[in-house]
């Protein structure tokens, strides 16, 4: 679904390339996450997949970047976005409309949807996000969680093949960051949606996604199972990322001696890690 | 100091904040959470006088909100927005920075001499243009512009939203300094690992309402109370909750190893 071949990228005016020498591929109905620091070039991978980077912002770009067979140089963001759904970091840049039920008919009706399923869309759109009750609320009176909901909302009712979504519960509560996993979760086996979902929130990650991308320097520093990647808790580290507190005890435990299995990601694999040491 | 007496807001009708009443004394480090909607921010914005309490009474430092203008409570109280965006408003760092300080500092040499001192403390090219930076480095400009005026009392809304891991720590060990010189800090956070880490007292909120006020290790093992204000206990304590009484009390990591190792 997704081929990226030796993609570099750097934007016009930058001295460093966001993207460097970028090898990855993502199967349809994958659901994958990405994390690293700050300038790691999460967010330009993001712009990659749906062709933001480079035909909007602009810069050197060389390799090749594939999405369901499409390279994105020649089909550009309007075509990819019949394919790829993104919801970006900064919402407010993304809404267009005052009132939430007028957010999403903009992209039903400029997708051309036909008019008898549009309001099925948006029923079905407003209700996977729980968000039902906002309806007619206007925007600018919502918090920033139900805003990042609405949002995703927007995309969801769009029906994209695959969803890229740029910390998608950067401003939400824990149980709202919850509810948009699952969500995430509802889509990818329900609908079989490709999700790549950049995030900060490593528990999250762990928790849902079955892949999970460390990047670094602008290109994949660890890809594999969350159990693998979480096998690296010093090379994580050292790429500024946090390591879930479960984990941390796990290091902890081994540099006292008292533990030398497997890292836990969740806390169900940390109770068995305790049992163990405690037995 | 900061003491709320049974106050309440009111957004056209809407009451975002019901009959909270609590008192923050000097030095303290509390955090405000709850999910969204909660009236987390209001709470936030009735201590520094940009919310005047529709009934009730919010005193700062000593001064009644209701009868203090907005413009003189600045002066000893300075907050941190959600969004920096809403608060950055210079075309360089050293200009963002110098805006806060004329309203605080008379002389230009002295303002001068303290932006120099926050531009090297948190290594900043002062001519830089914030908005050319990321979210996190224009978190931090927000953060440093707070932080030069040397506010008595640091009222923080999310200070951590939208940064990576590194950048977390880093204004969190800032925002730890500044309490360790006295300032006195109100931190609104979702993030139970940073509130376990850094807060000493937690003030729970939900529907408006204060509906818990402890020290943290105390809120934080208290499941019934977060699960009331749909707070999700962070990983540690969710994991000694699976182990009955054997680790009362145990919040974080370093406690959680050191109980164990005393159970071998």
């Amino acid at each position: 679904m997704i081929r990226l071949h030796n993609l570099n990228f750097k934007y016009r005016g930058a001295t460093d390339f966001a993207l460097a020498d970028m090898n990855l591929e993502i199967g349809e109905g994958e659901f994958v996450g990405v994390i690293g620091s700050s300038g790691a070039g999460k967010t330009t991978l993001t712009y990659a997949l749906n062709g933001v980077v480079p035909h909007y912002y602009g810069g050197d770009f060389y390799g090749r970047a594939e999405v369901n067979g499409l390279d994105t140089i020649e089909a550009g963001p309007a075509k990819l976005s019949e394919i790829v759904g993104s919801v970006f970091q900064d919402i407010d840049g993304q809404m267009v409309a005052s009132i939430v039920e007028d957010e999403l008919l903009f992209g039903l009706e400029n997708f051309g949807v036909p008019r008898k399923e549009i309001g099925e869309r948006l029923a079905m759109a407003l209700e996977t996000l729980g968000i039902s009750d906002l309806r007619d609320r206007a925007i600018a009176t919502l918090s920033g969680g139900q805003k990042q909901k609405v949002a995703i909302a927007a995309i969801v009712a769009l029906k994209p093949r695959v969803l890229v979504l740029d910390e998608p519960t950067g401003e939400l509560d824990p149980k709202s960051s919850v509810q948009v996993f699952e969500m995430l979760k509802k889509l990818n086996e329900d609908f079989g949606m490709t999700v790549v979902v950049v995030e900060q929130k490593i528990m999250l990650l762990c928790e849902y996604v079955r892949r999970l991308i460390v990047m670094g320097g602008g290109r994949a520093l660890l890809d594999g199972t969350v159990r693998d990647v979480l096998q690296n808790a010093e090379a994580l580290g050292a790429a500024g990322v946090s390591v879930p507190r479960v984990t941390s005890l796990a290091v902890e435990l081994k540099r006292r001696g008292l533990y030398a299995g497997s890292y836990p990601a969740s806390v169900p694999e940390a109770e068995r890690m305790v049992r163990e040491v405690l037995a | 100091m900061i003491e709320f007496q049974n106050a309440s807001f009111n957004y056209a009708g809407e009451q975002a904040v019901r009959d909270v009443s609590f008192r923050l004394e000097k030095g303290e480090f509390a955090a405000v959470i709850g999910e969204n909607g909660a009236g987390k921010t209001t709470v936030a914005k009735l201590c520094n006088g940009l919310l005047k309490p529709t009934a009730g009474t919010v005193c700062v430092n000593g001064m009644d909100t209701r009868t203090t203008r907005a413009s003189r409570i600045a002066r000893s109280v300075g907050i941190l927005f959600q969004n920096p965006d809403m608060q950055i408003c210079q075309n360089t760092i050293r200009e963002e920075i110098l805006f806060g300080l004329q309203y605080t500092m008379d002389d230009p040499a002295e303002r001068a001499r303290r932006c120099d001192e926050v531009l090297c403390e948190f290594g900043f090219d002062g001519g830089r243009n914030p908005f050319s930076t990321s979210r996190g480095e224009r978190q931090r400009i927000a953060l440093a512009s707070l932080m030069a005026c040397r506010p008595e009392v640091l009222i923080l809304d999310e200070p951590t939203t939208g940064l990576d891991y590194r950048e977390c720590m880093e204004v969190m060990e800032k925002i730890r300094l500044s309490n360790e010189r006295g300032a006195t800090v109100m931190m609104v956070s979702h993030d139970m690992e940073i509130v376990q880490d850094f807060a000493r007292r937690v003030l729970v909120v939900a529907d408006g309402e204060l509906i818990g006020d402890g020290p943290t290790g105390e809120i934080m093992t208290d499941v019934e109370l977060l699960s009331r204000a749909s707070v999700a206990p962070a990983q540690i304590p969710a994991l000694a909750l699976r182990f009955g009484d054997m680790f009362p009390g145990v919040f974080t990591v370093r406690q959680m190893a050191d109980a164990i190792e005393r159970r071998l």
